[in-house]
């Protein structure tokens, strides 16, 4: 009677899983095809979408964690991660991660990749994705400029001889972000990184700003602008999905861009022939050869109610089965290595060539202080695009707002 | 000698205003609770003791002193602005023009659009690239840059900003001024005629007087709003270029969601609710001059 009972009144439990790309074509299909999967094979647990957006996520996220009501599941890039765990809302993951077999299990994924998640001694994600940053460039403006479409620029130099080029009959080289947003650290690191500059200093006590090198690539960004006029004018307007709506109506012919941007750009301009007229290519080198990498992860909610049916959800995602199933939908690399390694990857155009650029990766300091000295950093960027100040006096600035965020006297 | 009021006549009123002051309680006095108490916590919310340290650090920062003048500014603009426009249209829509009614809808539109949304127009409308004004401009002044930047313009940001919020805001102002004008008794505007005053005159001696409380309450009203705006500059410029368009709700605002700073974000909206309340004084005294 009693298991009759039980059978007919189950309730279902709920978790939630957040992120900004719901409402996203393509991506939309892959979080649909997780969630009815697993909400079939599994029906004592119902996964639930819960949209929130990229550029508040963090607030969203912050909001619901101090009402004890955040999502079971969150995605989060890697920059939020030790600020939500110094908060206390996200959980740690170490528990089940032993009882899942410690680190043969953690061996699965990209031992730089899972760096990014542990924080004073704990374990706070697993990693998702990992994109490395490359340059999307349009072959067919290469010719038009008469350039080689299979020699994209290797070094600074070809650069800027490549966007002076292409900069022609109402077209710009290259497409910059300047705007108040997160995405502009992934096209701006490559060029400081590379020229020997750095943020801070290796023990992450001290401004890095005030060296020639870190000076040398953050005047390149800027004076692709402001001196060389390669970019489209209103620089500090453009975010990155602008950028990207700039190559799809060809307005610009090379671009600092993440694996994804191929998919947007079709998804912006179907009429384009993306597969035929892009082509990637590593980001020109000065002195090191470096990019970033934009790592993208999942948390648990440190105020879940549910919390093994939480991680049960959780695994799933991270299964090899629908890291793949992402890459095929909506191409980001995942942090697992047997999908990363996998020879699907190499056999698409675009995917082996920002694959290939993962033992190059680097990315900013993981600290609590990152969105001060992050935010400072912009301003520099602002200040020097748009004449308020030279780039010298932008990142001075910066040097001594970076230091005032790190409590240096 | 007794009221002939009833214990129930004299409380009744009481009952009625519960479900409101309720919901005031919930979503204004118990988060203006918590918003005091995390501005007088310990960074990170450590130890049990309280603290004047964010306010001693709010008073000493020089960002917050420039964001407060910047959001001077931008209030004082936009109310010169919200005065002029709505004052004009409500002078222009009192007329007894055919469509009348059409025009006085047709205004009100702007009021209708979200903050947000009304920041991604004109973000897009002043777009260098892809915006609708620069070729608007040359279709009057073909000489002008086709590629001309708003809001990347150190000069022009801050002006361009404004004016989206003049026309987004001008409808309040509009409405109550409109309100006032139709309350002026024709009487005094005809006997004005007779004594000989022209169109100027009737309008300083007649109108404006008439209009001086109405205009006094929109303003102070319209304070309040402005001083809050927040979407609006965020969508636009995000506080850029720089910090040039910085207002002190975007402020904060990053101070707390993006610095995780949430006990000094709450000093400094401790403060600039303090400021807020201190200019909203001559409305608080008039209002209750006239009850």
């Amino acid at each position: 009677m009693v298991i009759g009972f039980s059978g007919i009144g189950s309730a279902q439990v709920k978790i939630r899983f957040q992120t900004w790309h719901w409402g996203e074509k393509p991506v939309f299909f892959a979080l649909e095809e997780f969630m009815n999967g697993f909400n079939k094979a599994n029906p004592g647990i119902e996964v639930v979408r819960d949209d929130s957006r990229y550029a508040d996520k963090e607030s969203v996220y912050i909001a619901q964690s101090q009402a004890k009501s955040a999502a079971d599941i969150a995605h989060f890039l890697h920059r939020a991660i030790p600020q939500l765990a110094d908060r206390g809302y996200i959980m740690d993951l170490t528990p089940f991660i032993e009882k899942e077999g410690g680190q043969k299990f953690l061996d699965q994924w990209d031992p730089k990749a899972l760096e990014v998640c542990k924080y004073k001694g704990k374990i706070y994600c697993l990693p998702d994705y990992a994109n490395p940053l490359a340059l999307l460039y349009n072959t067919v403006h290469y010719k038009e400029a008469g350039l080689d479409p299979n020699k994209p620029p290797a070094t600074w130099v070809e650069f800027l001889d490549y966007a002076r080029k292409l900069t022609r009959a109402g077209r710009y080289g290259v497409g910059l972000i300047g705007a108040r947003q997160e995405g502009l650290f992934m096209r701006l690191n490559p060029w400081i990184w590379s020229a020997g500059g750095d943020y801070l200093t290796p023990d992450n006590k001290r401004s890095a700003l005030d060296t020639p090198e870190a000076l040398e690539g953050f005047k390149f960004y800027i004076e692709l602008s402001t001196k060389h006029k390669v970019v489209p004018p209103g620089v500090i307007e453009q975010g990155a999905q602008e950028v990207r709506t700039q190559m799809a109506h060809e307005k610009v012919s090379m671009n600092v861009a993440v694996i994804q941007a191929p998919l947007i750009i079709k998804a912006i301009n179907p009429n384009i022939n993306v597969p035929e007229v892009f082509a990637a290519a590593p980001i020109p080198v000065n002195k090191k050869k470096v990019t970033t990498v934009e790592y993208g992860m999942r948390v648990i909610s440190a105020f879940t109610k549910n919390p093994e049916e939480t991680w049960k959800v959780y695994k799933s995602w991270y299964s090899k089965d629908v890291q793949m199933r992402n890459f095929n939908i909506y191409g980001v690399i995942s942090a697992r290595l047997d999908v990363k390694n996998s020879p699907d990857i190499g056999k698409n155009k675009f995917a082996k060539v920002f694959a290939a650029q993962g033992p190059y990766t680097k990315i900013e300091p993981s600290i609590p202080e990152w969105p001060k000295i992050g935010d400072a950093m912009i301003t520099a960027v602002q200040e020097a695009f748009s004449g308020m100040k030279t780039p010298e006096a932008a990142l001075r600035d910066a040097h001594l707002a970076t230091n005032r965020a790190l409590g240096v006297q | 000698m007794a009221s002939g009021r009833t214990w129930h006549d004299r409380h009744i009123g009481y009952f009625f205003i519960f479900p409101a002051t309720l919901m005031l309680v919930a979503v204004l006095v118990f988060p203006a609770f918590i918003t005091m108490k995390l501005s007088l916590t310990p960074e990170g919310g450590s130890g049990r003791g309280l603290t004047l340290g964010h306010y001693q650090k709010a008073f000493q920062d020089p960002v917050l002193l420039k964001t407060f003048l910047n959001t001077f500014a931008f209030v004082a603009w936009s109310l010169v602005g919200h005065l002029t426009v709505g004052l004009t249209l409500a002078l222009a829509l009192n007329q007894a023009l055919p469509g009348q009614t059409f025009f006085r809808l047709v205004a009100l539109i702007p009021w209708t659009i979200p903050d947000v949304v009304a920041g991604i127009i004109f973000r897009w409308a002043l777009n260098p690239i892809f915006g609708c004004i620069n070729p608007l401009i040359r279709v009057v002044f073909p000489s002008f840059p086709a590629e001309f930047q708003w809001l990347s313009n150190p000069t022009l940001a801050f002006p361009s900003v404004i004016l989206a919020n003049i026309w987004r805001g001008y409808p309040l102002v509009m409405v109550m001024l409109l309100a006032g004008l139709m309350a002026i008794p024709r009487q005094l505007y005809e006997a004005a005629e007779v004594d000989g005053a022209g169109r100027m005159r009737r309008f300083w001696h007649v109108t404006l007087p008439g209009l001086s409380t109405i205009i006094l309450i929109a303003l102070a009203l319209d304070m309040v709003w402005e001083f809050r705006r927040f979407a609006l500059v965020l969508t636009m410029t995000g506080g850029g270029p720089g910090t040039l368009t910085e207002v002190l709700s975007t402020l904060v605002y990053k101070t707390y969601f993006q610095f995780f700073t949430f006990e000094y974000a709450s000093a400094m909206a401790i403060l600039m609710s303090i400021v807020l309340f201190l200019l909203s004084m001559p409305y608080i005294i008039l209002v209750g001059r006239k009850q």
